[in-house]
């Protein structure tokens, strides 16, 4: 018996002695693989992999980062969030309802076609065709009367009214051009690099286009984008080695990386965190209701609990920092005040709280922090919050139909302008989840109206002043936090630039100015 | 064979009873995924835009429309396309179930290459001090979860150590050495927990054969220790082993989905819960349908390897 148990035991230990040896040389293996990675190849993660590369559907900001490599539009932005030409060198109003744009000379498809007024004619007629799954569809297809060519090189557009947030349309990674030889399922288009292969759900690899307009770009000839889901796990492969910039850098990981003298981070306060109502049934029909929630949550903890303190209290409307349109005497409107949050109470008929539920999501800790802060928060002045936590394809199905109190929401805008607000404030714009259901104040939507269809900044600062005004008072979107977004890199990596506000998700056009070394 | 054809037909109910389940469940849960596209990155969906794009995919159809439309394709073999970019989702099984089942395949291996010997030396030393610490370290093993381990390793063996990437997958074909290396930490992941049961397990069946009367008969009769262990106790004893290896295969096959996770790996669990995410309705019927397949099949094999194993199974 005891030579068996030798025998099974020196079995045991081969095993282990060869499995050593194996993973032995298989890590000096990779070892000598990563520090002989080229400098040749950037490697950036995203945070999920791309559910679709149509060119004009919104499936989220890991899809337009992957997008805007390949396809590009007639505007775009600058490493400072200011409009600039892409395929388009100008563009010019030429009365309200009139816009010109001038095309590059020679600007080519990575299929070889040219850029031509026709090629952007049709590039809009297949967005605003009555099957296609453009996110801005609709919003072309009410403004845009018809697309003229007043020579070679120029495309007119006129409009059914006037409008200023049309460039900001233009510049949008949802309005890309496509070669005419290509299609919605397949597009080609004119970006700073072309794909080359992709692994469905795991990476997408691109190769610098030899044809792109900006000459001398994209600086790093080949790219990877690879999907790290995990957020740790991303931090964990940017230490290693194995990427070079990641996004979406989780807020718990900040500290470790400022502390690594291997890595850097661009962040700015960006997107912002905010509850919605239900304002068609439920306690927060009533106003008064609404604003006792905006001056009894304790927005600091929020910023504490969710977002590790990195990012600052929302206590107004989102409009960002640094926004010519922001005044601060407003944007600090709902500071904590329990004295009048109670008095509110009172007011709205409701002295000793009432119970309610909170909408948010458990996929998202962010969504689920925020929420747990505002139970807290609001259990001070006699709210009795139950937290509603589904799956967020659910939270977005509930939050559509109306199926709710009150909730947690995250978001952007989708550009630097008031009038991003629209989507969550306009209650002429189709129900929708990141909106409070059922609000509809005809004097806002009009204000968002007049401030689209005004060209002059002095007046729309008026007419948004006056907007701000209004749904202060109605508070059907409260605002808590400003979160921080950050992207981390390796040191020698230069040329990538966070945006600014609400384009911090459209930082990605910058990666073909990035170089390794 | 009228066993084995009548395990067959059940096998077919089986998993024609899953298909409709499924098929079901994943209409009754709230979370739409037309709307659920178009409602990405918080923009308002036009509702005739939802409307045209549930009806282009189908779901607009009525239920029992839908139900044989399904029935009709998986008779075909067909499993559908994403909801999301009509890629054909057996096509992305086919490219995903291979890397999990290397990912369970190279995690069984190497559980047992140290849970069977462990479990047998265990058995033999038997209140020993060796057995003692060796039942210790398998508790100790099977209460850390699989995403501590694995952010264990990928803190010490990628970051510190640098020795392997902290995640990802490689193609065999495009770089043997680094798909090897990216394989090693998620099956040492999954094999951490998993050598803990065929220890456990190799443990309890050698000890139960050890007292057998016929064990005892072959030590009487002047059988080498070594042959006895090796012929009778072993060869009695892997019968269980080999059963709930079989089971706990079949039960990864749907649950690498942490592994997966941590590691990046992408395999056929991660692709499952992303397309619970994004409902997309022909991925998970399709994947839910394949590793039940596999799962039936898996439970096939098993009670003919017992059959094999033992032959009163061959002959009862």
């Amino acid at each position: 018996m005891t030579n068996d148990t030798r025998n099974a035991a020196a079995l045991s230990r081969r095993g282990f002695i060869g499995a050593g040896a194996a993973a032995a040389f298989a890590a000096t293996s990779v070892a000598e693989r990563a520090s002989a990675q080229g400098r040749d190849r950037l490697v950036f993660a995203l945070s999920s992999y791309p559910p679709s590369l149509r060119p004009w559907a919104n499936t989220g900001t890991a899809a337009g980062t992957a997008k805007c490599q390949f396809l590009r539009g007639l505007l775009s932005y600058g490493p400072k969030g200011e409009i600039r030409g892409e395929l388009a060198e100008s563009w010019r109003s030429d009365g309200p309802t009139t816009w010109t744009l001038r095309l590059r000379e020679g600007v080519r498809f990575h299929d070889g076609e040219a850029l031509t007024p026709d090629a952007v004619r049709r590039s809009f007629e297949l967005m605003q065709d009555e099957k296609s799954t453009a996110s801005l569809r609709g919003a072309f297809g009410a403004l845009i009367d018809r697309i003229e060519a007043p020579d070679a090189r120029s495309v007119r557009f006129q409009l059914k009214k006037p409008s200023a947030t049309f460039v900001y349309m233009l510049a949008s990674w949802h309005a890309p051009m496509i070669s005419p030889k290509s299609n919605e399922a397949n597009p080609v288009g004119a970006g700073p690099y072309r794909i080359v292969d992709v692994e469905r759900g795991t990476r997408i690899d691109f190769d610098a286009f030899d044809g792109y307009w900006n000459k001398g770009l994209p600086k790093t000839r080949k790219l990877r984008m690879a999907a790290y889901a995990d957020e740790n796990l991303r931090v964990a492969a940017l230490d290693a080695g194995d990427v070079d910039i990641i996004e979406y850098v989780p807020w718990q990981s900040y500290e470790s990386i400022e502390r690594n003298a291997k890595l850097a981070m661009d962040i700015v306060d960006g997107p912002f965190m905010y509850l919605n109502f239900n304002c068609a049934q439920g306690p927060f029909t009533n106003a008064k209701l609404r604003q006792a929630v905006a001056y009894a949550i304790r927005r600091e903890d929020v910023v504490k609990a969710a977002f590790f303190g990195r990012g600052s209290a929302m206590n107004g409307l989102p409009f960002p920092k640094g926004s010519e349109f922001r005044d601060e005497a407003t944007a600090n409107h709902w500071r904590t005040d329990l004295d009048l949050a109670r008095k509110l109470l009172a007011e709205g008929g409701q002295p000793s709280g009432f119970s309610c539920k909170l909408l948010s999501t458990a996929q998202y800790g962010m969504h689920k922090d925020t929420a747990e802060v505002v139970q807290q928060s609001l259990a001070a002045i006699g709210i009795r919050v139950e937290l509603v936590l589904p799956d967020w394809a659910t939270r977005v199905a509930v939050g559509n139909r109306g199926q709710y109190d009150f909730g947690v929401m995250g978001s952007a805008g989708d550009f630097n302008d008031p009038d991003s607000m629209a989507q969550f404030l306009d209650g002429s714009q189709t129900p929708n989840y990141t909106r409070s259901h059922g609000y509809n104040n005809p004097k806002v939507n009009e204000l968002f109206e007049q401030g689209r269809a005004e060209l002059d900044v002095a007046k729309r600062k008026a007419i948004y002043r006056e907007m701000e005004k209004l749904a202060l008072e109605d508070a059907a979107l409260v605002g808590v936090a400003w979160r921080s977004q950050a992207y981390a890199m390796r040191k020698p990596l230069s040329g990538f630039a966070n945006l600014p506000g609400f384009l911090s998700f459209y930082s990605g056009l910058t990666l073909e100015n990035v170089s390794m070394g | 064979m009228a066993y084995v054809l009548r395990r067959l037909a059940i096998s077919i109910g089986l998993i024609w009873t899953v298909a409709t389940l499924i098929f079901l469940v994943l209409r009754m849960i709230p979370g739409d995924p037309a709307e659920l596209l178009l409602s990405s990155g918080g923009v308002a969906p036009d509702p005739a835009q939802v409307l045209e794009l549930r009806e282009r995919l189908g779901l607009e159809a009525p239920l029992l429309q839908q139900y044989a439309s399904f029935i009709g394709q998986l008779l075909r073999l067909d499993l559908g396309t994403s909801l999301t970019d009509d890629y054909p989702v057996m096509d992305e099984i086919a490219k995903r179930l291979p890397r999990t089942i290397e990912l369970i395949l190279a995690a069984t291996i190497l559980a047992v290459a140290i849970g069977m010997p462990l479990g047998v030396v265990a058995a033999l030393r038997r209140g020993s001090g060796m057995d003692r610490t060796l039942s210790a370290v398998a508790s100790f093993n099977q209460s850390l979860p699989v995403f501590v381990t694995g952010t264990l390793l990928i803190l010490v063996f990628a970051q510190q150590l640098r020795w392997v990437p902290a995640g990802g997958y490689v193609a065999f074909a495009q770089d043997p050495a680094r798909h090897l290396t990216n394989l090693l930490m998620p099956a040492v992941t999954i094999a951490i927990g998993l050598s803990t049961v065929v220890f456990r397990m190799t443990r309890a069946s050698v000890l139960e054969t050890l007292d057998r009367d016929w064990v005892r008969t072959a030590r009487a009769k002047g059988l080498a220790s070594r042959h006895v262990v090796r012929r009778h106790v072993l060869r009695n004893s892997l019968g269980p082993v080999v059963t709930v290896i079989g089971l706990q295969m079949g039960t990864l096959l749907g649950g690498t989905v942490l592994v997966e996770y941590v590691f990046n790996w992408p395999g056929l669990s991660g692709y499952l819960v992303r397309a619970v995410e994004q409902r997309n309705y022909p991925e998970v019927q399709g994947i839910v349908l394949v590793i039940c397949a596999l799962f039936v099949f898996l439970n096939l094999v098993v009670d003919l390897l017992y059959a094999v194993l033992d032959p009163r199974v061959r002959h009862g």
